[in-house]
């Protein structure tokens, strides 16, 4: 079901400190390019869709401190493959 | 303002919604000649526990989404750890005799729920642009876009 996204997630760490100046904006990475940094989650995944298809691509909010995602009942996820 | 009304289960507020690939996946689909997935019926639990919206990994494998996401993500069963969860983008529609509303691009986290009796948590992010009244006295709930 999954395609690891390891990659452009390491990208992402990598290239963090120069994409700092545009937090809360949106970064659209493959591989180890970054594509563009957009205002809107849906605009940087149509833009993803639009120059990658379906093949695998990373969007990510730029955080310097990421946020965590609070849950409160327990939940067993699925492993990456 | 579109609403509505259900009765709150044993399980909790329960809701029936439908998930399908984002608007972007869609698109991005019909252009290649790839068929576009039908949508899914999930019975959801509004969770306001929840900061994100879950689906269960089936769904998703369903709609033969990839991951275009990923977030990491504090759980009881995570412990004291944080565990980085991957992220879908779909589309998660209401649809009911006093409601049809659509929400073309939400970023989800693939959660094993089905041993619940659920396949999703709606999430305070899903949350956020609604009015949510839980009528505990009276056994109903209200959710209102």
């Amino acid at each position: 079901m999954t395609n690891s996204l390891e990659k452009e997630l390491l990208t992402y760490r990598e290239k963090l400190p120069e994409l700092k100046d545009q937090e809360g904006k949106f970064v659209l990475i493959q591989g180890d390019t970054v594509v563009n940094v957009y205002d809107t989650y849906a605009d940087a995944l149509k833009e993803g869709y639009d120059k990658f298809g379906v093949s695998p691509f990373l969007v990510k909010k730029i955080e310097a401190i990421e946020q965590v995602q609070y849950i409160t009942r327990p939940l067993v996820f699925p492993c990456p493959t | 303002m579109p609403h509505l009304t259900l009765q709150i289960s044993p399980g909790g507020p329960l809701v029936d919604v439908l998930v399908t690939a984002s608007e972007e996946r869609r698109e991005a689909l019909r252009r290649v000649g790839q068929p576009i997935p039908q949508p899914i019926q999930v019975r959801a639990l509004i969770d306001t526990g929840a900061s994100c919206t879950c689906v269960d990994p089936a769904v998703l494998r369903g709609l033969g989404l990839t991951p275009t996401g990923s977030t990491p993500i504090h759980t009881p069963s995570t412990g004291g750890a944080l565990h980085n969860a991957e992220q879908y983008d779909v589309c998660i529609i209401f649809r009911n005799p006093e409601i049809s509303l659509e929400l073309p691009t939400v970023p989800v986290v693939a959660a094993e729920l089905q041993v619940q009796g659920i396949q999703a948590l709606l999430g305070r992010d899903v949350l956020t642009t609604c009015l949510l009244v839980y009528n505990g006295q009276r056994g109903f709930f209200t959710l209102a876009y």
